[in-house]
């Protein structure tokens, strides 16, 4: 009996043996370094003191990021080069930008809250602003990703189900043009959901996900109210000669394959007091972007003159992005165009 | 040889049972399994060889019929028929320890062995889904979130797949040995297990019914409703496997009436399930005002974009109300025969309700409005077939042994013990 035992005692440890080496090998597989940074557990308020202060961890991935980057869109613009010929365009470009790459880990500004307001007469749903973003944030080509969704909906109902995004012609005049993009919501429902605290809401407002956390199980898309958020459903791509070399680590740095992206009111801009490419681009101006804080913002005066609303408010999410309606409407109404009300 | 009282031992056997101890169509049907399991698993590779296995650009989710529209799906499906099925496998615990029914205590071992096969399925399920598999297994430290609901269901999940794990090997262990089960593990179990199998489908249905942004699932019903189906199609599909158990395992039998009153679960599951889905529809197509419910709801019914969904709807009331209607005739509950039909009718009814009919309808037409149909592809369904020969072979694995224990203690001297 004793022996039987004592038997199974080495079995046991003989198989034990082996399932620690299999498992072993199989983590080291998967990087023994990225496991130990990631090993550890963490909470929401060290990620954002994480992305506040210099020096920190964020900095250092910023830093490791823009060295491979760089190396890649070298690799690149030699590829370009060797097969369009050394003065070409295309290579200059592609040279130039690759020079430039910077990736940025700048932290929030204090007391800074940022929020944007459009202004629904302004809009002529020409999706420039769109277009921008696009660019502006490296979006990527191949998979069809637009973080700016441009909702065109009838005049007498602001019905987000009678909404279309897939017009082709704008304006037309029974129409407002509503672009819908992450609302950076004071209670982000996406935020809440994520099981590995991939994304959080920073203190200056901004909602941002950290790309080498995601695991791509895209609960948030399915928490947001408002669509904002899109997944690289296979692995993104940007021509060198279109890459924006001002990049933020929490914001338009390429992204790897399947993680979830989202706008971030352009973080690499508007944390270095600049304005969000949408708002630079439009060409009737029917963006307003500011500190909420700051009594001299535009957003101020805006939200005080004409009053505003948001998308959804029974969703609960208070966004910090609102509408309404300014004093004049681009283009002006034809009179015998309006759609009968029924009455 | 004598059973002797080490655990080892226990798990030899049942290693033992599983892998050596079989017929020739036994083993046909393991190397079914496996084929179809490592297909699935080769399909599954090649949609993310891309990030994970080659650092190649090509491959990746894209190669599903998955959008940003439509996020979820087919995977995540079954993810919640599954976990129905494992919550369900505690009905012969119950039946057997609290309502102490010596003829369920001979087959309460598999309900144990059910949920675990069935919560492992759940578990390859969320695995294929996410982009990023590897890195979540990295992630586990981050676990106790507690304010994501997938955090819990996974706490609830393993939690409820150890305390059925650890329940099928005392059960083997004990049996084998031909013991009967101490009470002190029985007590606590069951007081444990009973409560924890609703509480993992009813996180599973809070995954998804406090969604703000999808408001077809914006029912407090939809936890209950979850709940009722599977105590449905849980006893069906053990029910089932009980039946083939007996035609295939020389010596075991089952008396009559542990098929009977499992009937009666079943049918009154499915009276509520059904009542449930009356009071929704009767909430959504006369008196809601939310305008993007009622067009999810016309999906869902209606078949508007998705004619399928509205298919497998009409499937779910027709063949339900089937069920309950043969469940309650004397002819048909008065045969094995009879009420192996209204298991296998339940089944497919069950099905039709808790796999896309609820996942898919919160994304048609989606948050901001937009169209887009979801058809799960033949990559998806050859991935999702894969998973499911491992929940099965699972199944067959840990059954065998866990009934021949049974056997010596409840049959001896029927000559089916070794
Ligand atoms: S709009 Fe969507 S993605 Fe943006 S903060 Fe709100 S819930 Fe999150
Ligand atoms: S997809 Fe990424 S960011 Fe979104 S919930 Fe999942 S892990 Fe978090």
């Amino acid at each position: 009996m004793e022996g039987r035992i004592n038997q199974s005692r080495r079995d046991f440890l003989k198989v034990a043996a082996v399932a620690a080496g299999v498992s072993a090998v199989s983590f080291v597989a998967v990087s023994r370094d990225e496991l130990k940074k990631l090993l550890v557990p963490v909470r929401v308020e060290d990620l954002i003191a994480e992305a506040a202060e210099a020096g920190s961890p964020l900095e250092r991935r910023a830093q490791e990021r823009e060295a491979k980057l760089k190396q890649w869109c070298q690799a690149e613009a030699e590829k370009i080069c060797s097969s369009m010929g050394e003065d070409s365009e295309a290579c200059k470009e592609a040279r130039k930008r690759c020079a430039m790459i910077k990736v940025k880990a700048t932290g929030p500004r204090e007391g800074v809250r940022f929020a944007m307001a459009l202004d629904v007469n302004k809009c002529i749903g020409c999706r420039r602003c769109a277009y921008a973003c696009v660019m502006e944030n490296n979006q990527a080509r191949n998979l069809g990703i637009e973080w700016i969704k441009v909702l065109e909906i009838p005049r007498e109902e602001m019905e987000i189900v009678y909404a279309n995004m897939h017009y082709t012609d704008a304006p037309k005049p029974n129409m407002v043009y509503v672009p819908v993009a992450c609302m950076h919501c004071e209670d982000p429902p996406c935020t809440m959901v994520c099981p590995v605290k991939a994304t959080w809401k920073e203190p200056d407002g901004i909602v941002v996900v950290d790309y080498d956390r995601c695991i791509g199980c895209r609960y948030c898309i399915t928490a947001c109210p408002y669509g904002a958020r899109r997944f690289n459903w296979a692995k993104p791509y940007v021509p060198v000669t279109e890459l924006n070399p001002n990049m933020h680590i929490l914001g338009n740095v390429p992204r790897q394959i399947h993680v979830v992206e989202k706008c971030t009111w352009c973080i690499q801009r508007t944390r270095d007091g600049g304005v969000p490419a949408c708002v630079e681009v439009c060409p009737v101006g029917a963006r307003v972007f500011g500190d909420l804080h700051d009594p001299s913002s535009p957003i101020r005066r805006v939200i005080e003159e004409y009053g505003a609303f948001v998308l959804k408010p029974e969703a609960g999410t208070r966004p910090r992005f609102f509408y309404f309606f300014g004093p004049k409407r681009t283009p002006p109404r034809e009179p015998g165009t309006e759609r009968e009300t029924g009455h | 040889m004598t059973a002797d009282g080490s655990f080892l031992d226990t798990i030899k056997f049942i290693v033992r049972e599983a892998l050596l101890n079989g017929g020739r169509r036994y083993y046909l049907a393991l190397i079914g399994l496996l084929i179809v399991a490592l297909y699935g698993m080769y399909l599954w590779i090649f949609v993310q060889h891309a990030p994970i296995f080659l650092g190649k650009e090509e491959g990746g989710l894209i190669l599903t019929d998955l959008s940003d529209s439509v996020p979820w799906g087919i995977y995540i499906a079954f993810f919640v028929f599954w976990v129905g099925v494992a919550a369900a496998g505690i009905v012969f615990g119950i039946a057997a320890y609290v309502f102490g029914d010596k003829e369920f205590k001979k087959v309460a071992v598999l309900g144990e062995v059910q949920a675990v096969a069935a919560i492992i399925t759940v578990l390859l399920l969320i695995t294929v889904d996410i982009g990023r598999p590897f890195r979540a297994m990295i992630l586990m430290p981050q676990l106790p979130n507690l304010r994501s609901m997938l955090d819990w269901d996974f706490i609830v999940l393993t939690g409820y797949l150890t305390l059925n794990l650890i329940g099928m090997l005392v059960t083997v262990h004990y049996y084998r040995q031909d013991k009967p089960l101490p009470k002190k593990f029985i007590v606590p179990f069951i007081t444990i297990a009973a409560p924890f199998a609703i509480g993992i489908h009813t996180v599973t249905a809070f995954i998804s019914q406090a969604l703000t942004a999808r408001p077809i699932w914006n029912s407090p019903l939809l936890a209950p409703r979850y709940v009722a189906t599977a105590f449905a199609s849980g006893p069906a599909i053990l029910l089932l496997a009980l039946y083939l158990a007996e035609r295939y395992m020389k010596g075991f039998k089952v008396d009559f009436s542990v098929y009977k009153k499992t009937l009666y679960v079943i049918v009154g599951s499915l009276v509520v399930g059904l009542y449930f889905t009356l009071s929704e529809v009767h909430e959504i197509f006369w008196y809601t005002t939310e305008p993007m419910k009622k067009a999810q709801a016309q999906v869902l019914f209606l078949g508007y974009h998705l004619p399928y969904l509205a298919k497998m709807m009409w499937l779910w009331i027709g063949l339900g109300i089937a069920a309950v209607i043969l469940g309650i005739l004397p002819r048909v509950h008065n045969s094995k025969k009879g009420i192996i039909l209204v298991s296998v009718i339940t089944i497919v009814a069950v099905v039709a309700e808790k796999t896309m009919t609820i996942i898919i309808p919160a994304f048609v037409p989606g948050t901001l409005g937009e169209v887009h149909p979801y058809y799960p592809t033949a990559l998806e369904i050859g991935i999702t077939a894969g998973v499911h020969a491992i929940g099965i072979l699972i199944y067959l694995l840990l059954a065998r042994p866990a009934l021949k224990a049974v056997m010596t203690h409840y049959f001896k001297g029927s000559g089916a013990h070794h």
